[in-house]
């Protein structure tokens, strides 16, 4: 895998850190607590009308017959279109994954032949009020004729009926890859450990709906369009290209948006047809999802099956490892992820995790059912493979009669920059540290001695380990690492102001990460000003700034390394003025503390507000040819992929009259290089590892056989909420990338990468009396009852094997 | 989400509220709105006119009449968990009330219309049946009183007509040996199963005990055989263990997606010997 060169000359400057690494408090909040935030529903245009969709109510069909007629007779309606309608305006959004054995779909904006899921919009209606609109919706005259309908992904994948005509095997993705003499690996295995791991459906339930308005004006064709979206220069770009407004006239507005993990990264029938809508109509338009369609029609998230096999030698060192992972995609590919993304990045993305692997193999597939699309959601694939391998290790270290701790500090990789069997390069990490830490903060053998002494006394706790690595910092380097050829990079804008205060603007839209503050801190050290000088604007609107979308933990790396290299030019004018004014070489002039001052000069320094003073309005201050501009963009893309790590340790009890898993005390450790602001990281590793353990045990989008969906509320959606909430224990350790701007690297999506494998792992070590291991989330009661009960046997839960009879799917 | 067309009418007098509800068969009382207002959102339900009680007076009171106490229907679970004379005279309800869902529910939602619900996971219907109320209800042809025995017919099913108002419940205070016991996954959800056990301690023995299921099941019912079991009884360890036997031999518990009904069954047993030993160190 080559590495683009190109991307070499975007260094980023070397700075003194003064607010980076400090708790700053983050500037959105006094705004956003105190209910000041304006979000998506908060927004009204004037003559505004709105807009309900009927869904399918079935999950697999061929429509016979639709007529429309008594929705548009219907009291307050200004227009209803079909899938028939729709069609000549929009084929449909082509999903797929730039990897070979990828197979595309062309999702309809509304059903037009086939339903093939249930919530799959199949009409749209536009009123004057939303209460109209869903009242209209109920006068649909439609036929149609049941299909089979195909909602197991085994099922799916060994033929049989059809899930979406356009895969007539149902596969939306195939292939493999295999490092190293895998085979050799597991001949001459002392033993086998296999399993395979099942992660349930999820919705990644953002606390706002989605929500789309869109405003079209005739006469200069230009389109506003708002969306709470994460990507909103890629939505422009598709609404360009499939809807044919020109790309000069239209602008993407995302308002105040209360969160996305990925489930509003994608690009939705909905997005698309709002504007064709508007353009209809001549007014604005809006709709405000509900709870219901979220659940049912927002991209659902990481139903897949992991199976996996490490080939332990005599000494319980790794030798090999295969994986198979095999998506239940739902009915289309949903742009730009795809049903391949999950399963993909769960065996290419970290097969080897922190462990020296010499040999590799992986085989992936994604198959089309009759259910909602699968998309991204927050460490999309990383999570089940993180899973699959870290629970594995706890299988491997049982077999062996090691200490988790102590299985993976043998097998861990201890020198860097470490190549693994894929060809993948790790510059830098603490992934043994992190064991070590770990181990000391849960204090493992007074651990032990509790475990014990409870366990005489019917009760049951457990600890779960869980140590990863992460790529961070999507961008173009990551994405050829892997074999992708995805291209990303992010602008910011910059500007110092007469007074010494700064503006700054990125192409990334927040949904909650705090942006606006890391991005200040990292602007106010690059100028060497104070942190309450700057102001940072997120992508509100796509008139500003470019940016790739705020996905794949690349928020602080990529935005910052904008932000710094755009400050550096800023810097670098301050620096010529000053040096000009305190007549010294520009070479001595430092910037901080709001101070331009001569390297070991005392008392030669000016003001940094002075300087921007004198370059607006000073021009004797100037040196010779000086441009005064004091604003500039700056692109960034880091040079090379970047691995953050860290680990979290769980404890659990399980109540052995409910089955019910309680919380005690989560243990996080985290590297993402130079931490930006401790509070903001925290908050990351609080809400990620909290999703985890929603989606180990609390949460899942059940499904019955016929393909109707049965979660459509929070009464049947288990999320967790505050009170199953652990108090957390976080430590931070600093190994800083020696390439992006002060050594940052990415770290959103690590709490829900690696909280399950900690929750799955605490759940068998508490279960370890009653010699069963689980191996399927969610984790509920009934099943852990059922564990301790007795009723699984051990036979069926056996996780190895003897030498040479590997067992693997 | 958004509800088909309605009527809305907020009176003020009892009569009024009658009146209103006579008028048309699909006419609805609406008290805190928590059950209705969802069910309405969904269009599960369509009533043509909503009769609030919000302004109807003597339906808001908690008071003391000796051997028992009369709550009204418009009184809110925020208000019976936080009332001094229930946590002093019918500590089971304050202890149930904080099981009810959320703060921001608990503030609207009411005690009348959650009875009137007869929700099979209701906290309160599953304690009434367990503490022998009473429930006072008015119609067009007058004032009667309905015992909770006669009251909970099944899932979402009571015998309170469709022109009736239910304005009291009157609840005996002599039954002061008590357990509830709820099996929820987080707090503020409906419990997967419920247990009330009540009844008159006497010399050691509970007189005349009552024990109800509620969530496991598809509509509050009273485990008679484990009443039985308990009957003029020391109560014991090995007796708890005897009356969880027989709640699991007895019980008929529903099945759906947070729980088979062997798993609820298993959880029933386990709250009814929870809740003997909770009486026998209680009494
Ligand atoms: C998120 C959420 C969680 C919840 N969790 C729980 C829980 O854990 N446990 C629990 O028990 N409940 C729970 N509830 C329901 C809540 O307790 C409701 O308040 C209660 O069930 C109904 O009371 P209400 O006053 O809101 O009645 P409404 O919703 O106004 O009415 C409910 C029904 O009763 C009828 N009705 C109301 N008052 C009268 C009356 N005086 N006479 C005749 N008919 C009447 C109405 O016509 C309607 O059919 C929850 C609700 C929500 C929204």
């Amino acid at each position: 895998m080559k590495k683009l060169d190109s991307h070499q000359h975007m260094t980023t400057p070397v700075i003194a850190a003064r607010s980076v690494g400090t708790r700053v408090l983050r500037s959105e909040d006094p705004r956003l607590l105190s209910g000041r935030g304006e979000f998506i529903a908060d927004i009204n245009l004037p003559g505004q009308l709105h807009v309900a969709f009927v869904r399918s109510p079935v999950a697999h069909a061929r429509i016979i017959h639709m007529d429309l007629s008594a929705i548009r007779d219907a009291d307050g309606v200004a227009l209803a279109w079909s899938g028939q309608d729709v069609a000549p305006l929009c084929e449909g959004l082509v999903g797929e994954m730039a990897v070979e054995g990828c197979f595309p779909t062309t999702m309809p904006l509304l059903a037009k032949d086939e339903v093939l899921y249930v919530g799959e919009p199949i009409a749209v209606v536009v009123a004057d009020s939303r209460y109209a609109a869903e009242d209209a919706c109920e006068l649909i005259d439609w036929d149609f004729e049941e299909l089979p309908a195909v909602t197991n992904a085994d099922a799916a994948l060994a033929g049989g009926p059809v899930a979406n005509p356009q895969l007539s095997d149902n596969l939306g993705l195939k292939g493999g890859a295999s490092f190293g003499n895998v085979s050799e690996a597991f001949e001459q295995a002392d033993q086998v450990v296999q399993g395979r791991f099942y992660t349930c459906r999820v919705s990644a339930a953002p606390m706002e709906t989605r929500g789309v308005i869109a405003d079209y004006e005739w006469a200069s064709k230009g389109l506003r369009l708002w969306s709470n979206t994460q990507m909103p220069h890629y939505l422009k770009y598709m609404l360009t290209a499939y809807l044919g407004f020109p790309e000069q006239g239209v602008e993407v507005i995302t308002p105040d948006t209360g969160g996305g993990f990925g489930q509003k990264a994608h690009v939705y029938p909905e997005e698309m047809l709002l504007p064709l809508l508007a353009r209809e109509v001549g007014r604005p338009v809006k709709w405000i999802e509900d709870r219901r369609e979220n659940l049912i029609a927002g991209a659902h998230a990481h139903e897949q099956f992991v199976d996996i096999a490490y080939a332990l030698d005599a000494d319980g060192k790794i030798t090999g490892v295969r994986t198979d992972a095999l998506g239940d995609g739902g009915a289309y590919h949903m742009p730009p992820w795809s049903m391949a993304v999950e399963p993909w990045c769960a065996v290419v993305m970290t097969p080897t995790g922190i462990y020296d692997i010499p040999a590799a193999e992986y085989t992936y597939s994604a198959v089309a059912t009759n259910k909602t699309p699968v998309g991204a959601y927050r460490g999309v694939g990383y999570m089940a493979g993180t899973l699959a391998r870290e629970c594995l290790a706890d299988d491997a270290a049982r077999a062996l009669g090691m200490s988790p701790f102590e299985f993976r500090r043998h097998n861990v990789v201890r020198d860097f920059p470490w190549t693994n069997a894929q060809d993948i390069v790790y510059q830098e990490g603490s992934w043994l540290e992190t064991i070590n830490v770990l181990e000391k903060m849960v204090d493992y053998p007074a651990f032990l001695q509790r475990q014990s002494e409870l366990r005489e006394q019917g009760r049951y706790i457990g600890l779960g380990l869980s140590v990863f690595v992460e790529s961070s910092g999507e961008s173009t380097a990551t994405s050829q690492e892997h074999g992708l050829g995805d291209v990303y990079h992010d602008t910011a804008t910059v500007r110092l102001n007469p007074n010494g205060t700064a503006n700054v603007t990125i192409g990334l839209s927040a949904q909650g990460q705090g942006l606006a503050t890391t991005m200040a801190q990292m602007a106010a050290d690059t100028l060497g000003i104070n942190v309450e000088h700057v102001s940072v604007q997120t992508a509100r609107s796509t008139s500003h700034a470019y940016g790739s979308g705020t996905i794949g933990s690349r928020g602080a790396v990529v935005a910052g390394g904008a932000v710094a290299r755009a400050a550096d030019v800023v810097r670098e004018k301050v620096r010529l003025v000053a040096a000009n004014m305190l007549e010294a070489s520009v070479d001595d002039i430092q910037l901080t503390d709001g101070l331009a001052s001569v390297k070991g000069v005392a008392d030669a320094s000016v003001s940094i507000a002075d300087v921007a003073t004198s370059i607006y309005f000073d021009t004797s201050s100037w040196p010779e040819d000086f441009e005064p501009s004091l604003e500039a963009t700056q692109a960034y893309d880091p040079a090379q992929a970047m691995f953050s790590n860290g680990g979290h340790a769980i404890l659990v009890e399980l109540d052995p009259e409910t089955g019910f898993v309680r919380f005690e005390k989560v243990y996080s450790v985290e590297d993402c290089g130079t931490v930006i602001n401790p509070n903001i990281v925290e908050g990351q590793i609080r809400g990620g590892v909290l999703q985890g353990i929603g989606a180990s045990v609390f949460e899942e989008l059940a499904y019955d056989e016929s393909g109707q969906i049965l979660t459509t509320t929070f009464l049947d959606y288990g999320l967790p909420t505050m009170d199953v909430a652990p108090p957390f224990e976080i430590h931070h350790l600093e190994t800083p990338s020696s390439h992006s701007a002060s050594g940052v690297k990415g770290m959103g999506e690590s709490g829900l990468i690696a909280a399950p494998a900690a929750v799955l792992n605490a759940v068998n070590d508490a279960l370890t009396p009653f010699n069963v291991v689980l191996r399927d989330l969610p984790l509920t009661p009934q099943r852990v009852l059922k564990a301790m009960s007795g009723e699984l046997s051990t036979a069926q839960q056996e996780a190895t094997s003897t030498q040479g009879e590997t067992g693997h799917a | 989400m958004k509800p088909p067309k309605f009527s809305y009418v907020a009176p003020t007098t009892l009569d009024d509220a009658l009146k209103h509800l006579a008028s048309d068969p699909d006419a609805k009382v609406l008290s805190g709105g928590q059950s209705l207002m969802p069910l309405l959102a969904m269009r599960l339900a369509a009533p043509s006119i909503l009769v609030d009680l919000q302004h109807v007076p003597n339906l808001s009171d908690i008071e003391d009449r000796g051997d028992h106490i009369r709550i009204g229907a418009r009184v809110t679970h925020r208000e019976i968990e936080r009332s001094a004379l229930l946590a002093d005279r019918l500590p089971i309800l304050s202890a149930a009330a904080s099981h009810i869902a959320h703060p921001q529910i608990r503030s609207r939602g009411t005690f009348g219309g959650s009875t009137a619900h007869a929700d099979p996971s209701g906290e309160w219907p599953t304690i009434l049946l367990a503490l022998s109320a009473t429930m006072q209800a008015v119609g067009p042809h007058g004032n009667r009183t309905i015992e909770a025995d006669d009251f909970f017919v099944g899932p979402f099913t009571s015998t309170l007509r469709d022109d009736e108002i239910l304005t009291h419940v009157s609840i005996p205070t002599t039954r002061t040996a008590w357990s509830f016991q709820e099996a929820a996954v987080k707090k503020g959800d409906y419990g997967l199963a419920l247990i009330a056990a009540t009844g008159t301690p006497r010399g050691g023995v509970l007189v005349d005990p009552r024990v109800t299921v509620g969530a496991a099941v598809g509509s509050v019912t009273r485990l008679v055989a484990v009443e039985r079991i308990l009957t003029d009884e020391p109560l014991t360890d090995e007796l708890a263990e005897e009356a969880a036997v027989a709640a699991a031999e007895s019980v008929k518990p529903i099945s759906d997606i947070h729980g088979s009904s062997d798993y609820r069954r298993k959880l029933v047993a386990s709250l009814v010997r929870r809740a003997v030993v909770e009486l026998k160190n209680g009494a």
